[in-house]
């Protein structure tokens, strides 16, 4: 195949010249590599935020492409959700002429792929992975799109505290990154600002049986009055109704993993749990109407804020094309790596003076009758997140 | 707290009993570790929702999920391992494991990649006080149905024609079909069962879990193995005896090893299903006859 795919190139390079010849104007191709998630447990984060960048690139192609003069080619592989799998098709992406890649809503297989585009200086866009030590692990190519895991959990501590809450429990598992950070971004961040963590507990990915967590909880001699997790499907449905199951009350927060139209349709047993989202629809607003333009694209309404995501990915990649002027992939990395206040769908979105790690403003939701119901918007104080 | 504990073991312990009673019934008749034990499991999970969507009352949609599981498992004998009748163990082991990838593809495409939310009446997320402690309807309801199961299935194989013929197969299979008992209808049988078994153990799963999705088999599958391999391959009380056990190595270990220890329990289990088997190399209560393997 990748074969194929240079003699296409080639025979597209030599009519992009004939035609040069005669005139000026020279349409070319870009190749935008899509190692993600089809099958497996990250296909339904995967597949929303794949949707919404083929529809920003669908938009672009039709007006000439990025920057209005190179076409989006974008090839898609499975990767099966799996680490080594994913690796494996970025190669194959790279061998058949990426100059971008994208990568799943994890941060390991996003480093998997980025140890291969690193040397080769392709910039790599995670679709939503938000750990924010995924861009460190690789280096400069490496981008996060969403926000930041230590930014989502500031932004819940915040809001935790300013409710009054004073005791917490983690809810961790050591299976992901994200998993695992996540909730202690928010310790730190709660016992920062006077609240205390009372108790920790674990739990493995995929595990059937909540009760004896759920029993420590209920044994604690210091009560919390509320329980933070990055759990998120299968886990956390399982969590929530065993927890309720046994009578426990203490409310739930999480980030944005939970923030699925599975957990949605949890219905009363999720009221009351805190989330977030990449930005929330106001009437009236950029998003409202990308809601709107993506139901008539897709045939369905938005599943979550990824798509919103995904989309701006393909903003970005223009933006950066155009600044960069060429669509040589160590110009789109430092026009990436150099934006700043870039107007998106869901505010305005900074690369410069970061890790890598965009600044963009969180949405703190809340489920309240089967409902994701908006609490507030804002960009956590800087100097307030914890560091990787 | 430790009673607490001990309804939390009894009641995780009931489950895996079911399914490694499931893939032991089997086994002990045709020597196949049915690998797609767990998508029958899914497949009742995805009947269940389907009836409360068309709007069928709870208690009629457990009963065309179970029946859904069922009859699943025997159109899988029938045309997925009645064409390898006689091949060898490990072909028999491959065909299970292509069955089961086989469905789990069908189902994240067919269906969605997405975990799908099952509403569970609200009763069942309910608990009731004793004194000092809370004891979850869910629990409650598991251990409860996995007693009347395995009581049910232990009067079938005793009282029964059929279930005699079950037992007496699991010795010595040419003898049973020379005594003139058809061998399509011994080995469809016990494919029911453990349909059954699957689809009763999809009920208690799905109501602590709150969903279902494509690759819930996988877990419930690997522990029922576990199990079924603790016990005794094969050996129908040896699946129940190393289900319970199992499911009290979990719970007590989750309850008392400290945070920092907790990440390898997992690990801890493993090694004492090892340190078992070395005492015990055939199981805790080994099959009457070992097989052939």
């Amino acid at each position: 195949m990748p074969s194929l795919y240079r003699l296409h190139r080639a025979a597209l390079y030599a009519a992009a010249f004939s035609i040069a010849a005669v005139s000026m104007a020279s349409a070319e191709e870009i190749i935008i590599g899509a190692a993600t998630a089809q099958t497996g447990v990250l296909a339904p984060y995967d597949q929303p935020a794949l949707a919404g960048l083929r529809m920003a690139l669908d938009e672009l192609n039709a007006k000439g492409g990025l920057a209005g003069k190179y076409t989006v080619k974008l090839m898609i592989k499975d990767t099966r959700s799996d680490t080594a799998q994913t690796a494996t098709v970025a190669q194959e992406l790279i061998d058949a002429g990426a100059k971008i890649m994208i990568t799943p809503c994890d941060a390991d297989p996003s480093i998997s792929a980025g140890q291969l585009t690193q040397p080769l200086g392709i910039p790599t866009l995670t679709l939503c992975g938000s750990a924010p030590v995924l861009t460190g692990a690789v280096g400069d190519v490496m981008f996060g799109t969403y926000p930041a895991d230590n930014v989502q959990a500031t932004a819940v501590a915040d809001f935790a505290v300013s409710e009054g809450k004073k005791k917490v429990f983690l809810l961790t598992s050591p299976d992901t990154t994200y998993t695992a950070n996540l909730p202690e971004y928010f310790g730190k961040v709660f016992e920062k600002k006077g609240g205390a963590i009372v108790g920790r507990g674990t739990f493995t990915m995929g595990q059937p049986d909540f009760s004896a967590e759920i029993t420590n909880i209920k044994g604690l001699a210091d009560k919390p009055d509320l329980i933070m997790t990055a759990a998120y499907e299968p886990d956390f449905p399982a969590f929530i109704q065993q927890l309720r199951g046994a009578g426990v009350t203490i409310p739930v927060y999480g980030a944005d993993a939970i923030g699925t139209p599975t957990i949605k349709a949890l219905g009363k047993l999720v009221d009351g749990v805190v989330y977030t989202a990449a930005g929330y629809a106001e009437p009236g607003s950029k998003l409202e109407a990308f809601n709107a333009a993506f139901t008539k694209y897709a045939g369905h309404a938005p599943e979550s804020t990824y798509e919103v995501n995904g989309y701006e990915i393909g903003l970005i990649l223009d933006q950066a094309v155009k600044t960069a002027g060429s669509d040589d992939p160590k110009a789109i990395r430092d026009a990436i790596a150099n934006l700043k206040d870039f107007e998106g769908i869901t505010g305005k979105i900074t690369y410069a003076g970061t890790n890598r790690m965009p600044l963009r403003p969180v949405a703190l939701m809340r489920y309240e009758g089967g409902e994701g119901k908006h609490v507030e918007t804002l960009i956590p104080d800087a100097s307030d997140v914890p560091a990787p | 707290m430790i009673a607490q504990q001990i309804i939390n073991a009894v009641s995780l312990g009931g489950v895996y009993a079911l399914l490694a009673l499931g893939l032991a019934i089997v086994f002990s008749i045709v020597g196949l570790i049915n690998f797609a034990h767990g998508e029958l499991m899914t497949l009742s999970g995805y009947a269940l929702l389907a009836a409360l969507v068309f709007g069928l009352p709870f208690p009629l949609a457990v009963l065309v999920a179970v029946s859904c599981g069922a009859l699943a498992a025997v159109a899988m004998e029938r045309i997925a391992f009645r064409p390898m009748r006689g091949a060898s163990v490990t072909s028999l082991l491959l065909t299970s494991f292509a069955v089961s990838s086989l469905l789990k593809v069908v189902f994240q495409n067919g269906i969605s990649a997405r975990p799908q939310a099952v509403a569970m009446p609200g009763w069942m997320t309910g608990a009731f006080s004793f004194g000092d402690f809370t004891i979850g309807v869910g629990p409650s309801i598991s251990i409860v149905v996995s007693a009347l199961a395995l009581i049910a299935l232990e009067v079938f194989l005793r009282r029964s024609v059929t279930g005699t013929a079950m037992r007496a197969a699991a010795e010595d299979f040419n003898v049973v079909r020379l005594m003139g008992i058809p061998a399509s209808r011994i080995i469809a049988t016990a494919f029911l069962l453990s349909g059954l078994l699957a689809g009763l153990a999809a009920m208690l799963w799905v109501a602590q879990r709150a969903s279902v999705d494509p690759l819930m088999g996988f877990t419930p599958v690997l522990k029922a193995f576990i199990a079924a391999v603790v016990g005794g391959l094969g050996s129908l009380p040896g699946a129940v005896a190393g289900g319970f056990l199992l499911g009290i190595i979990e719970v007590l270990l989750q309850a008392t090893l400290p945070a920092a220890i907790a990440p390898y329990r997992d690990a801890i289990v493993l090694s004492g299903v090892i340190a078992v088997l070395l005492l015990r190399p055939q199981g805790l209560i080994p099959a009457v006859r070992v097989q052939r393997s």
